[in-house]
């Protein structure tokens, strides 16, 4: 590919962020703003956004260079990943933005009226995030390598550079245009060039290279263990996302709460068309990008590959360009709920404390991207779900449904949930993806009911530690707003 | 038709907020609250077990039927459009039907409440 278009498209990427990110600036003015763009924005901005934030390295890249790898076994990622937000809808939506809370340790201290829970929530809360920021500097650094040929370390440096800049500048609300407009460039940059090479093949009548049922690695398929483990994993972590949940505060009252979710879902599931088909075509016309160990750059090498000249060229800088929006939207989404919980836990509220704690939780997760190696993009984000589903998900599930939760279970379930799941992705790590047990590669089947079944047993354990305002919260979360929202 | 209902706005006698603070304090309150949230998570459980079993059901289909998944249609395999598209709409009509009946469950809750 040629050098000097990705690199105008990267270019181009990062002005447009930073502009859309400062046009905000001037409307952003107040902490409110900063945290949560003042619970003003519209559902069809709202969903805009969260599915921009949400489409991260692992959908743009991931899950096409997995399809490519292991096929129909990898549909269950993108399926996963939007059932996720049925799951959200179905358990979470309305009940935590009637919660009135701006992140989830306010939730859990609120609900729990406790404060050393709202502490372990908070610690979760900032692992979970940099633990999803590293694949998302990987990806950068993938692209980087791949289409400009400069190191790889300059990728992830400039996509903390453009995320520090725009959320340090603008906040949540500019934040929330930025994200918006990022879903939209996604879905273009993943659709034209698809279309176009299926125009292009169809006309030219171009004969499969491969059948799509044959694995190009000669990889066996994944055991039905595994592919359970990771719906688990994918259902139940996406409504512990921290940077998905502070979105649903954005939402003037729970039923747009509901209405914003269906959007999303919509959205998502027009999005996910698009890398299942790429992984499709690159099956069966290209199934040497498989081999080359480099499957995630799939997405960035198809219309080379298959267009060639100049209309090549511009595709992959189309391409190249969504991308970045990916790495972008996602790590300026995570930051920004990062920094929310860091300043207000740590730093202390107000203004000055919300940048200083965007650059903290921008900075860190740069130090571990440089330590570790990327592998399979889907594969480290699922993990990272994992993770979430066996600590953020109990207590958000069990605080808004039942009410016998206590501080002491919330605490011991996230921990026995964050040691187990952390444990076996450390265990994993060490051991290589080739010599990791499918138990250990895939730990979400048993970490997420074991942190249940914790926090349940702690709980009733401790029984007369049900907080005095239990009732009083519960019919908060659940009962319907007036008509006229009364509450501002 | 619809109904319609005629009263004069209660904010005049006292502010509405705490109208309704009093009326969910109260323990005929916390019985509406209490069936309200039984009525919701049992809808959720009921559209959540619904979706997983369509989930299911289609490896099952393309394990059960030998040559399905390899069918083609419109030159793309049968098990690739079933996972990589059909699930979507299944997803999205669930949404929508938990929507619609949230909504109405909460519509009743307050009916109850203010007619106390």
């Amino acid at each position: 590919m040629n050098p000097g278009v990705a690199i105008a498209a990267l270019v181009g990427v990062s002005v447009a962020t930073a502009v859309i990110g400062f046009y905000g600036l001037r409307i952003s003015r107040t902490t409110g703003d900063f945290y949560v763009a003042s619970r003003t924005v519209r559902p069809w901005w709202n969903a805009s956004a969260i599915g921009g934030e949400y489409l991260s390295a692992a959908s743009f890249l991931g899950v096409a260079g997995l399809i490519l790898l292991s096929g129909t076994d990898a549909l269950w990622f993108p399926v996963g990943y939007t059932a996720g937000y049925l799951m959200l809808l179905l358990f979470v939506a309305a009940p935590l933005r009637r919660s009135g809370a701006y992140t989830i340790p306010d939730f859990t201290e609120a609900r729990l009226d406790s404060l050393p829970v709202r502490k372990v929530t908070s610690l979760v809360v900032v692992l979970v995030g940099w633990l999803y920021i590293v694949p998302q500097l990987h990806g950068a650094a993938l692209t980087i390598r791949i289409t400009t040929g400069l190191p790889s370390w300059v990728g992830s440096v400039a996509v903390v550079i453009v995320v520090c800049l725009t959320v340090v500048a603008g906040g949540m609300r500019s934040i929330t245009f930025v994200q918006a407009f990022q879903y939209w460039l996604k879905l273009t940059a993943l659709a034209v060039p698809i279309l176009f090479i299926i125009f292009v093949l169809a006309g030219s009548g171009t004969a499969p290279l491969a059948q799509p049922s044959v694995n190009p690695t000669g990889a066996p398929p994944a055991g039905l263990y595994q592919n359970v483990s990771l719906l688990v994993a994918l259902l139940f972590g996406t409504l512990g996302l921290p940077h998905v949940l502070v979105r649903f505060y954005t939402n003037p009252d729970g039923q747009s709460a509901r209405r914003t979710t269906l959007i999303v879902l919509g959205l998502l599931s027009v999005f996910y068309l698009f890398p299942t088909a790429y992984g499709l075509v690159g099956r069966m016309f290209a199934p040497g990008l498989a081999t080359a160990g480099q499957a995630d750059a799939m997405v960035l090498l198809l219309p080379g590959e298959l267009v060639g000249g100049t209309a090549g060229d511009l595709l992959s800088a189309l391409v190249v360009a969504g991308a970045f929006a990916a790495f972008l939207s996602t790590t300026s989404g995570l930051v920004v709920s990062l920094a929310g919980v860091i300043s207000q836990d740590v730093l202390g509220a107000g203004v000055g404390s919300f940048r200083l704690a965007a650059v903290i939780s921008a900075v860190v997760p740069l130090g571990f991207a440089f330590m570790t190696d990327s592998f399979a993009l889907a594969g480290s984000v699922g993990l990272v779900f994992a993770f979430t589903a066996s600590t953020v998900c109990p207590v958000l599930l069990l605080g808004i449904w039942w009410r016998g939760l206590t501080d002491a279970g919330a605490i011991a379930g996230m921990l026995t949930g964050g040691v187990l799941c952390g444990g076996a992705m450390i265990a994993g790590a060490l051991a290589g993806a080739a010599s990791t047990p499918g138990w250990l590669a895939q730990p979400a089947a048993w970490t997420v009911p074991a942190a249940f079944a914790v926090m349940v047993i702690v709980s009733r354990a401790t029984s007369q530690r049900i907080p005095k305002t239990m009732s009083k919260v519960m019919t908060r979360l659940h009962t319907p707003e007036r008509p006229l929202a009364t509450e501002r | 038709m619809t109904r319609v209902r005629v009263t004069a706005p209660r904010t005049a006698a006292r502010p509405a907020k705490e109208t309704r603070e009093a009326a969910q304090d109260s323990e005929v309150g916390q019985v509406f609250v209490r069936s309200l949230i039984r009525s919701q998570l049992r809808l959720a459980l009921v559209v959540a077990a619904g979706f997983l079993l369509i989930l299911c059901a289609f490896p099952l289909l393309l394990a059960a039927v030998p040559g399905l998944a390899e069918t083609r249609v419109a030159g793309i395999p049968f098990a690739w459009l079933l996972l990589g598209a059909g699930i979507y709409p299944v997803i999205g009509l669930s949404a929508w039907l938990y929507i619609r009946t949230a909504a109405r469950n909460e519509a009743r809750y307050r009916d109850l409440a203010e007619d106390q």
